[in-house]
């Protein structure tokens, strides 16, 4: 249908609109008007991704020269796929309904393991081999040796690429990842670099957040994106994790010991090109007194070798004199090394800032703050000029100087704790140093300050007050936007009691309560007898689930369950938890039912829907605590305290509450799907837990609802899914969750919707 | 009888049978026995043909290994050679033992299958009875048309009576219950022990091995339910036990069929995630749960519980549905085969499409456009376009051939004149028939008796049992027609023509007899 939104004329792909759709892309187009950043917290299943996908696209056509480019990051694989299809099904729409073709091009980036289309390389496994396997055929001086050796091996799809790619630009359409592969495949050219070099030019991208967040690979990768562009960050509840992770490192004896090795063969390499071709080194030494600037030719395929810290963070001058030579860099590169290793014989605890460590390692080793900023760029001009081609064998040291650039070039924000074991096993020495990013509107700044507007939006999202605190940023709209329903699709109950009143909760104290987990096993005992086809539950963290589950099949509880459904468990092994998932949605599918038992924060809760009969009830046994015991997170929450007056409390329960948000959320993906949501912890039952989930399943927790014993609850859940196993037709949404076009056109109808939008 | 293509497994050589020396041939069907000096076999059993073996005890001088068959005939064999009889003879019986059971199991199934039909079936046990018992035809050769053609029927049955599930809590049923003297008593019935093979095959294959050569079934589930294989710590498992082969193998199953990975792309978890950090990098905040190397015992019992409980889930889904799977195994290995190996990304996307169109659906947003329909998916769209296509063509007419028929009919039918002049007039006709029925005039002067009553049950049986004989023998008559096999035409010169006279010679006698009956 066509929409008028504030004037905007928007194409939307379906003959019906939610309400807080059409809420939605109002509130989106204002943000874009203002050319500021938004906070946009909308239920999952509300169809958010079309309804920004229509909106923004319509602002590009109207308005060409404001916004150049959406650039729409997601979390996962998968994800981003989905993305590209609702933007096929959008952009047939347009040509069917406009009847001409338009000239947009967007296409999906990802990485080379998703896009390799090169027989060998692209059967490896993991993606380091794949990274690690292309770079060793691709690499700009590979292919300078290749001139003298025509018979090194080569990628002839980068060849070709490299040859004719570039002239002529990908043609409009809509680029998948698997028709980028197509395509690469018809011209014989590589995929990953033509996608790389595509989004320069293309109307939409749609990549991972790495691509943008993370500086060791944004630098490369988005680089060159136009300023003028929209940046999208769907699913970003855990946005403030992923820029943490990016700017953190850690430091094991281990990363140590094989930097070692990886310094000795620098130092025999260079002393073998010494005598072979001494000119070399000559060279890339004038170069460095000449300046950066020189000796970092842009190259493309040399990807290894970014500097960890940001653009504008990196000094625009000559490497200092003390590391310009290849062997006094070397000698400096051991320093320290025997330095970090002098660090890591400690026997407690260690905690400091990095002004601290600088001041430390100048007294002990007399290393100064400039080389060591030098660090990662001057590994980086090495390592080119010795040629190495397997680059993957240098991540130790790789690692090293990124951690001297890190530390030296960031005084605020980052904090250093080496730790001499594992809190849980005091005897085995295990020393780590962890330099540990605690702010994370550092990694994200460049991308507000470069970017007109920068939408932050996802499912969960409350309270949406914290992620403008957490992320610096100076939004010029914030909103939450609830499931609007004609028949009460979801049930949330706390369930805080069981049937012989012992309170239940996964706190510290009570975790080893056999009282309390033989209680959790009746709930899900009784669940599972009343519950069709699939159940999920969460657990607080992994060793819990382990325990919980030994103690529940000596109680015999398990076997009693599995009377009612087959149950399956994630595990730590990736492999093996997919199959279970696999197996768990076979016995959904044929009317078997099944449980699965799951973990909050683990990959499952992350990524997984499970829509309609996948799960028609997600259990959340105990509030989902972060491992509270973590220096680590200690200095964080302290961080947070001095520089945004957030309390430690308040964080955690934050956190905590998110999560929870996020596993119960799981269940619910549409306005036809319905599903029960069962928080087992009295603890949710306190105003300041349950204030912080969102508005959509907060408004749907009564009073009554506040804590239940496991038989209520029992009763609820019959009564709910009795109520919702009635037929549902569109007639009964119509109007109320669901407007066509001449309702909303009315005005009635508009001063209603304008209520849904919970402005903050 | 040279064994031109068959492979021959063992060859024991000095073995005797009825006081005869000669050389004992395992071979891939059939063990078999030949004299010395003697190019042809004088004894051959196929192992379906054979119940069990037997061995003579350790202690005994005679080493000799028994065969009982199904027939309950037996031959035995005496290991003679001095030296190496008793390896000779372990090896022989090792090997059956691995033998028989696969064999067992067809041989059993058919016997079985058999003998349910004669119970059900009187008319068809009585014609057994007449037929094979009375040797006027061989079993062999009565079954071989009997099951053919029951078997089509019957399998429609069969397809249509729904295949059980298994409880996912079968293990849960059985409750050791105390016996009172400081034993354990547990109550297995039919369905458990076939809910455990079914979701266990390797201790099904481990029962069909062991009971009863080895064991009693009996010591067989004493035995397992004493195995740690069924208890929760099976990383102890000792190498003595039977059961320590089959945790293997399980945990070999789980392992191939994470390696197999996952079909459906949403729920891989390894390709979920787009770009890893790399090894150093990160918050270290999940560090804690990655180490593994400091596990303790318990960490580890608690994971192989976890590990057991998917891996039983799965097998009893495995089981429920297996029917089903192999159907869409098939259909899979079917288009994989355009020339791709699985994990070719070309053969990836038609699920992945499919999965991602269904992910970004919403169904309440778009105007019910009537019923969904499933695309025809045709693999060969040719043949859907033009039906099979006769084998030998020269059997049926061609379409000339049968337009020229037509035409002739046609004319035949406009030249048709019904000869009327010959023909009774209806009234005649009817009157006719009431006359001739029973109560009709002409039917008056006969005997009122019926034959029924003339003639004594026995008698009657009698004839009726002769009568359906000869039907069937009748019926294995005609099923000769067309002679299109040596075979068949052998069958139709040789005995079949015996065995029609046998049995005309039977009721011959039979007359006869009551006659002179009938005269006395």
């Amino acid at each position: 249908m066509k929409l008028n939104i504030d004037g905007l004329l928007v194409w939307f792909p379906y003959d019906f609109i939610y309400p807080e759709q059409f809420s939605y892309m109002l509130e989106l187009k204002r943000t874009l008007d203002a050319k500021g950043h938004g906070v946009l917290e909308m239920p999952s299943g509300t169809g958010k991704t079309i309804s920004l996908l229509s909106l923004i696209v319509a602002y590009q056509r109207a308005f060409p020269l404001e916004v150049t480019k959406l650039i729409y990051c997601s979390r996962t694989v998968p994800e981003i796929e989905k993305v590209v299809e609702e933007l096929r099904r959008l952009m047939e729409f347009y040509a069917k309904e406009t009847g001409e073709s338009n000239n947009f091009l967007s296409l999906a980036l990802s990485s080379r393991k998703n896009l390799c289309i090169h027989p060998e390389v692209s059967s490896l496994r993991f993606g380091k081999e794949v990274d690690g396997k292309c770079h060793s055929l691709t690499a700009s001086y590979v292919r300078a040796q290749r001139h003298s050796n025509p018979n090194l091996p080569t990628c002839r799809f980068y060849e070709e690429f490299d040859a004719v790619g570039r002239q002529v630009p990908l043609p409009a359409g809509i680029y998948n990842l698997d028709d980028l592969k197509d395509f690469g495949r018809r011209k014989g050219w590589c995929p990953y670099y033509l996608a790389r070099y595509a989004i320069l030019h293309a109307n939409i991208v749609v990549y991972s957040y790495h691509y943008l967040l993370d500086p060791k690979i944004a630098d490369l990768v988005s680089k060159e994106l136009a300023k003028n562009s929209v940046v999208v960050f769907d699913e970003a509840h855990n946005i403030d994790n992923v820029c943490i992770d990016s700017m953190s490192v850690n430091i094991t004896r281990r990363t140590l010991d094989r930097c070692q090795t990886n310094v000795d063969t620098l130092q025999n390499t260079i002393q073998k090109i010494k005598e072979t071709d001494a000119a070399k080194l000559k060279a890339e030494y004038r170069r460095l007194v000449e300046g950066l600037k020189e000796a970092n030719v842009a190259r493309e395929t040399d990807v290894y070798l970014a500097n960890p810290v940001l653009p504008d963070e990196i000094l625009r001058e000559a490497v200092p004199g003390t590391i310009r030579t290849a062997e006094h860099f070397v000698g400096f590169l051991r320093r320290f090394l025997e330095y970090l290793k002098s660090r890591l014989r400690v026997h407690h605890v260690v905690q400091e800032s990095a002004p601290q460590f600088l001041k430390d390692i100048f007294d002990k080793v007399c290393i100064d703050r400039k080389p060591l900023r030098f660090c990662a760029e001057r590994l980086q001009s090495l390592l080119r000029t010795l040629e190495i081609a397997d680059i993957a064998d240098f991540s130790s040291v790789t690692l090293i100087s990124n951690f001297a650039t890190l530390v030296s070039t960031y005084s605020q924000g980052f904090t250093l704790i080496i730790e001499p074991f594992e809190d849980r096993t005091p005897t085995i020495a295990n020393p780590v140093l962890h330099f540990s990013c605690m702010d994370p509107s550092i990694a994200i700044k460049p991308v507000f300050q470069r970017f007109q507007s920068v939408i932050i939006t996802s499912g969960t999202l409350s309270p949406l007050d914290v992620y403008p605190k957490i992320l610096d940023f100076r939004p010029v709209t914030m909103a939450s936007f609830t499931m609007t329903l004609a028949r009460t699709c979801l049930c949330p109950l706390i369930v805080g009691r069981g049937n012989d009143q012992v309170a239940l909760s996964s706190k510290f104290e009570t975790r080893e309560d056999f009282a309390v987990i033989r209680n959790y096993g009746n709930l899900l005992l009784e669940m599972s007898a009343v519950v069709p086809d699939g159940i999920v539950a969460f657990f607080t963290s992994y060793v819990y689930m382990e325990n919980i589950v030994a103690s529940w099949y000596e109680q015999g509880i398990l076997e009693n369950i599995q009377r009612n459904k087959l149950i399956f468990i994630e595990t730590p092994d990736a492999a093996e938890t997919s199959m279970a998932l696999e197996k768990y949605q076979e016995a959904c599918e044929n009317g078997r039912g099944a449980i699965l038992l799951s973990v909050a924060r683990g990959k499952v809760s992350e990524g997984i829907d499970f829509v309609h009969h996948f799960g028609r009830a997600v259990i959340m046994f105990g509030v989902p605590y972060v491992y509270t015991q973590s220096r680590i997170l200690k200095a964080r929450l302290e961080y947070l305290r001095d520089q945004f007056q957030i309390r430690e409390n308040d964080f955690l329960t934050f956190d905590a509450m998110r999560h929870a948000a996020q596993c119960v959320g799981r269940a619910i993906r549409g306005k036809t799907d319905y599903g029960l949501m069962i928080f087992a912890d009295k603890r949710y039952a306190r105003a300041d837990k349950r204030g912080k989930l969102p508005r959509w399943i907060q408004e749907h927790i009564s009073d009554g609802s506040l804590n239940l014993t496991v038989d209520e609850s029992v009763q609820r859940s019959k009564h709910f899914l009795r109520q919702m196993a009635q037929p549902f037709r569109q007639e009964d949404q119509l109007g109320l969750s669901l407007l066509t076009l001449e309702q909303l056109q009315s005005e009635e109808t508009l001063k209603r919707i304008a209520q849904i939008a919970h402005q903050t | 009888m040279a064994s031109l293509s068959e492979e021959v497994l063992l060859v024991v050589k000095k073995v005797r049978q009825r006081k005869q020396d000669g050389t004992m041939y395992l071979m891939a069907e059939r063990i078999a026995w030949c004299p010395e000096g003697k190019d042809r076999f004088t004894v051959s059993h196929p192992y379906a043909d054979i119940r069990c073996q037997k061995i003579s005890p350790d202690g005994k001088a005679k080493i000799q290994l028994q065969l009982v068959l199904h027939t309950g005939e037996s031959t035995t064999f005496h290991f003679s050679n001095d030296s190496t009889a008793l390896k000779d003879r372990e090896a022989a019986k090792e090997l059956l033992q691995q033998l028989l059971p696969r064999f067992k199991k067809k041989a059993n199934k058919e016997l079985e299958e058999k003998n349910r039909m004669l119970q059900e079936d009187p008319v068809l046990f009585q014609m057994y009875k007449d037929l094979v018992v009375s040797k006027v035809i061989s079993a062999e050769e009565f079954w071989t048309n009997r099951l053919g053609g029951v078997n089509n029927t019957d399998s429609v049955v069969q397809n249509n009576k729904q295949e059980v599930g298994i409880s996912g809590a079968f293990l849960a049923d059985i409750r050791p219950q105390t016996d009172g003297c400081n034993g354990l008593k547990y109550n297995l019935t039919a369905d458990i022990i076939e809910s455990i093979f079914r979701t266990y095959p390797a201790v099904k294959q481990k029962y069909s091995e062991n009971v009863p050569h080895n064991l009693t079934e009996k010591e067989f589930w004493t035995c397992f339910f004493q195995s740690h294989y069924f208890h929760r710590d099976r990383i102890n498992t000792g190498t003595q036990d039977i059961f320590s082969e089959c945790a293997k193998q399980d945990e070999k199953g789980l392992k191939s069929m994470v390696i197999q990975g996952v079909k459906n792309p949403l729920v891989d978890l390894l390709s979920l995630e787009d770009k890893t950090l790399d090894e150093g990098y990160g918050n270290g905040l999940t560090r804690a749960s990655t180490s593994s190397t400091n596990k303790t015992i318990k960490d580890n019992s608690n994971a192989a519980i976890i590990k057991r409980f998917n891996h039983h889930s799965a097998m009893v889904l495995a089981a429920g549905s297996r029917r089903g799977e192999t159907a869409a195994e098939q259909a899979s290995e079917t288009s994989s085969t355009d020339g791709n190996s699985r994990d070719s990304d070309l053969f990836q996307p038609p699920v992945k499409k499919a999965k991602l169109q269904e992910a970004i659906e919403y169904e309440d947003l778009q105007r019910e456009n009537g019923q969904k329909t499933v695309a025809l998916n045709l693999k060969k769209s040719y043949r859907y376009a033009h039906g099979p296509v006769p084998l030998q063509s020269q059997q049926y007419t061609s379409s000339q051939d049968i337009i020229n028929s037509i035409s002739c009919i046609q004319h035949e039918m406009t030249n048709y004149k019904p000869n009327l002049t010959q023909v009774l007039s209806s009234a005649a006709a009817t009157s006719a028939i009431a006359a001739l029925s029973p109560g009709g005039v002409l039917m008056q002067g006969g005997s009122q008796q019926a034959i029924n009553q003339m003639v004594p049950t026995d008698i009657q049986g009698e004839l009726k049992h002769l009568y359906v004989a000869a039907g069937e023998l009748l019926r294995h008559f005609w099923s000769c027609f067309p002679v299109n096999s040596p075979f068949l035409e052998e069958k139709l010169t040789g005995h079949l023509e015996e065995m029609l006279q046998t049995a005309y010679s039977k009721l011959h006698t039979w007359q006869t007899r009551q006659m002179t009956m009938r005269k006395t």
